[in-house]
């Protein structure tokens, strides 16, 4: 009995300490956080290692550290980075860059070829697992004969046929925009170390699901001018970025307002609440040249029919839908290239009036007699989720049972990449080319289930579109797929969104950009 | 003693048996493709084909489990398939914090709990019992997450005493950690003193309406005597089981909590794991949890006959 009465004298002891020590506690108050400009990641970086192991993330943060011969500006096109300039052969099959003179890589070595032939020789051998490889392929857009260096200041690339889209792929961030490395970015045996790139910025500290730390490079040189998309000026006002890994958004909001936090990119539109309106932070909305889309499901036995796909998309208001779903912050867009394209004209500006009347008829010549689709969807993004189930109550309106299978992301994932779906809400990260963006929707169904419209003139035209780098030709390309497009309803584009951002008044200098994609260079603090 | 827990700890063969085959296989039947989370949505056959064979996933089922098995045996829990970390070392890096929240919280947890509880069926229908009835109700009803993010709002936010985002490890600065998990910790201490409070009144409650309570009043005894040496320990016992289960339970992760306050934990690492099927953080993950249930209840059982001498060991 002694013992249990000293254990509840233990206890009780213990309970007083602790209670003095969380007390004391919190009459501290937490270090000041030093110059370090700070941006919110929802979630971590996948690697280190450009282009492989990645994800939106791992693309933006590792695009301040590598750069590429060339980058893509803020209208998609290729700008010069690490090549000064290049030339195209009149066959179009070589591209002969030269290189800056007047730049160095984070650990002190000059850029010459050889850094150049080794990184791009790395991104085509098979074990690099290069995301962009295939399109180096059989069926990419060319294949790469030969990487020459006549000087030390020069690299010829030398490719099987005629590729225009061959800069526009080596500029894609999922592609780690081909940036150069140093070979002692990997050890003796080939295996990946760390990004030794060119960037504003060099690789500090990644604490796994923490935070990922960049120090400004001293030694970098910028190009002239001012920031453009990727290309252009690229200054580090800064000294050191830190990315903290915030996934939730309340604490991401309240660390901005608290002023722990200095910018928070990439806001859902219902997370402003709280946000917009007070003096202390601005508030910033740039469109962005993604697309949330319906896919449909040709062949299934009931979706196969065009007048039954018609009937759903007549079904839809796009206009009244991303309203709703994007707070007003959306744009409505029917074609899959986006409103902020420069390829954006009259034929892509039309938009599916809704039309309930109609698709009843279309539904009945049809003969659909409400039979269930699954409407597969996944809250990845709470638009995702929104939309779905708006479509669910329009459809509703002329008689169509759509039925909403919520998964999760990896299942959302492997559903759409193998096709096992019939109607499924899926949205499309920026491409900057609007080839790249039809090219989500085109291919042979057999080869890749997860494209939707198999058509051969449809991929005939996608082809076309390839075919010339020059906007004039390229554009009444774009203009019939549209068309055919809206006729054939693969899918059915719904709207474009927003990159909305919110930064506290003491930055400086923070500007979104359509590829959607976060640069903390020309980012300064007051 | 030392072949009871002899014989406690060869039962958990079986029950850690089971629990390898079982989260090996459930993680598996959840549709979803770690190489195609990995690659992305606009990846192609070929590429695929050659991460999952990276990854191991190209074998057939017994294959990769037997492999597994064989290298868990070993305590080598193999590599996260996101980050290429060695999952023992990322387990046992992530439960360090978490069980650093868990173990204060549930401590204070007990300590609100044993003294609430038992003053509360004490002065039973009276007014402090009433009060302390009615405020382990409301805590049994606020949901971790909601009470999280209030903590955060008052102490983050408005007065702006604690930190809560940008956790900063013990090995840099003991202050800043501590001050880091004080909302994690009150959050889960409030959440957790409620079910025990109400189980404490409930069998002291029991305990004090027995004869031998009548005893020891009728002998003299004053009531802080009656209600330490004779309720207390005879009234705790059940609570110390349920202390256990909620041990096992938190120190397999606390997920919401560290989610809100952007704790590094085990918890956190675990749903992020499931998410992105990192097939063999999760079955690291859920064995390692399997284990400290195990053990955590195999303790609370031995710590049974301190408080209560009729329970003994045999």
């Amino acid at each position: 009995m002694a013992r249990s009465a000293h254990l509840a004298h233990v206890l009780g002891t213990l309970a007083v300490s602790g209670a003095l020590a969380l007390g004391l506690l919190a009459w501290q108050v937490a270090a000041a956080t030093g110059a370090v400009l700070r941006a919110r990641l929802k979630s971590d970086i996948v690697s280190t290692n450009p282009g492989t192991r990645r994800d939106e993330n791992t693309d933006a943060v590792l695009l301040h550290i590598i750069e590429g011969l060339v980058a893509s500006r803020e209208d998609g096109s290729p700008g010069p980075m690490l090549a000064s300039r290049w030339t195209v052969s009149a066959d179009g099959r070589v591209y002969t860059f030269t290189l800056r003179s007047d730049v160095v890589f984070h650990n002190g070595a000059p850029l010459t070829a050889a850094e150049v032939i080794w990184s791009l020789q790395r991104y085509l051998n098979p074990q690099t697992r290069w995301r962009c490889l295939a399109e180096f392929g059989d069926h990419g857009i060319a294949r790469v004969l030969s990487i020459t260096a006549p000087d030390a200041h020069t690299v010829v690339i030398t490719l099987d046929r005629a590729a225009p889209m061959f800069l526009t792929t080596l500029v894609r961030a999922d592609c780690g925009g081909t940036g150069i490395l140093h070979p002692d970015s990997v050890d003796a045996d080939g295996n990946w170390r760390a990004p030794i790139g060119t960037g504003p910025f060099e690789l500090g500290e990644w604490r796994h699901n923490q935070f990922i730390e960049l120090h400004r490079f001293a030694h970098y040189s910028p190009l002239p001018g001012v920031r453009d998309g990727n290309a252009g000026g690229k200054h580090a006002l800064v000294d050191h970025i830190r990315f903290l890994i915030i996934p939730d958004s309340s604490a991401a909001r309240a660390a901005l307002i608290r002023g722990s936090l200095d910018i928070l990119d990439n806001l859902a539109a219902s997370e402003l609440i709280g946000i917009r309106g007070r003096p202390d932070i601005k508030f910033q909305q740039v469109p962005i040249l993604d697309c949330y889309a319906l896919l449909l499901q040709t062949r299934d036995p009931l979706l196969s029919d065009v007048r039954l796909r018609t009937a759903i998309a007549l079904t839809i208001d796009t206009a009244g839908l991303t309203k709703a779903i994007t707070w007003g912050t959306g744009t409505a867009d029917n074609s899959p290239i986006p409103v902020a394209s420069p390829f954006y004209g009259a034929a892509e500006a039309h938009i599916r009036q809704p039309d309930v009347a109609q698709a009843r008829r279309l539904l009945r010549a049809a003969g659909y007699r409400g039979q269930p689709i699954q409407l597969v969807t996944s809250r990845r993004d709470p638009e995702m989720f929104d939309t779905a189930v708006v479509i669910q109550a329009m459809a509703a309106q002329a008689g169509i049972q759509l039925h909403i299978d919520l998964v999760d992301w990896p299942a959302h994932l492997s559903r759409y990449t193998v096709g096992n779906y019939q109607l499924m809400v899926q949205s499309f990260s920026a491409r900057l080319d609007p080839a790249l963006s039809f090219g989500i929707f085109i291919g042979d169904k057999r080869e890749e289930p997860r494209k939707v419209w198999d058509t051969p003139h449809s991929r005939e035209l996608l082809a076309q579109t390839m075919a010339s780098a020059e906007p004039a030709a390229r554009q009444p390309v774009f203009d019939a797929l549209t068309r055919e497009f809206l006729d054939e309803v693969p899918a059915v584009v719904l709207f474009n969104s927003s990159r909305l951002a919110a930064v506290r008044s003491n930055v400086t200098g923070y500007q979104n950009w359509t590829a959607a994609q976060q640069r903390l260079w020309g980012v300064g603090l007051n | 003693m030392l072949s009871y827990i002899l014989k406690r700890l060869l039962l958990t063969v079986p029950t850690l048996s089971l629990v390898a085959v079982a989260v090996f296989l459930l993680i598996r039947l959840i549709p979803g493709d770690p190489a195609l989370v990995l690659l992305g949505e606009s990846a192609d056959a070929a590429s695929l084909a050659a991460m999952r064979a990276d990854l191991g996933l190209d074998h057939p089922l017994p294959v990769q489990f037997l492999s597994w098995l064989q290298h868990a045996l070993h305590g080598d829990l193999g590599r996260s398939i996101v980050s290429g970390e060695p999952v023992a070392a990322l387990i046992l890096q992530r439960f360090g914090l978490t069980a650093a929240v868990v173990l204060v919280a549930v401590t204070a947890a007990t300590v609100i709990a044993a003294s609430a509880g038992l003053i509360a069926a004490w002065r039973r229908n009276s007014a402090v019992d009433l009060a302390v009835v009615g405020a382990a109700t409301v805590v049994l009803a606020i949901p971790s997450f909601w009470l999280g993010m209030v903590l955060l709002l008052l102490f983050g936010l408005k007065l702006g005493w604690l930190p809560f985002v940008g956790y900063i490890p013990f090995s840099e600065s003991a202050v800043q950690a501590m001050l880091f998990l004080v909302m994690p910790v009150m959050t889960l201490t409030i959440t957790e003193s409620g079910v025990l409070t109400r189980m404490m009144r409930s069998s002291s409650i029991d305990v004090l309406q027995l004869d031998y309570v009548t005893h020891a009043r009728a002998k003299g005894l004053s009531e802080r005597a009656v209600l330490t040496r004779h309720v207390f320990p005879n009234a705790f016992a059940p609570t110390l089981t349920l202390v256990g289960l909620t041990l096992g339970h938190l120190l397999g992760g606390i997920a919401v909590i560290e989610t809100v306050f952007t704790l590094p934990g085990l918890g956190r690492l675990m749903v992020d794991s499931v998410l992105a099927r990192d097939y063999p953080v999760v079955q690291g993950c859920l064995l390692f949890t399997a284990v400290v249930y195990v053990v955590v209840n195999l303790v609370v059982d031995l710590c049974y006959p301190l408080f209560d001498p009729r329970v003994t060991a045999r």
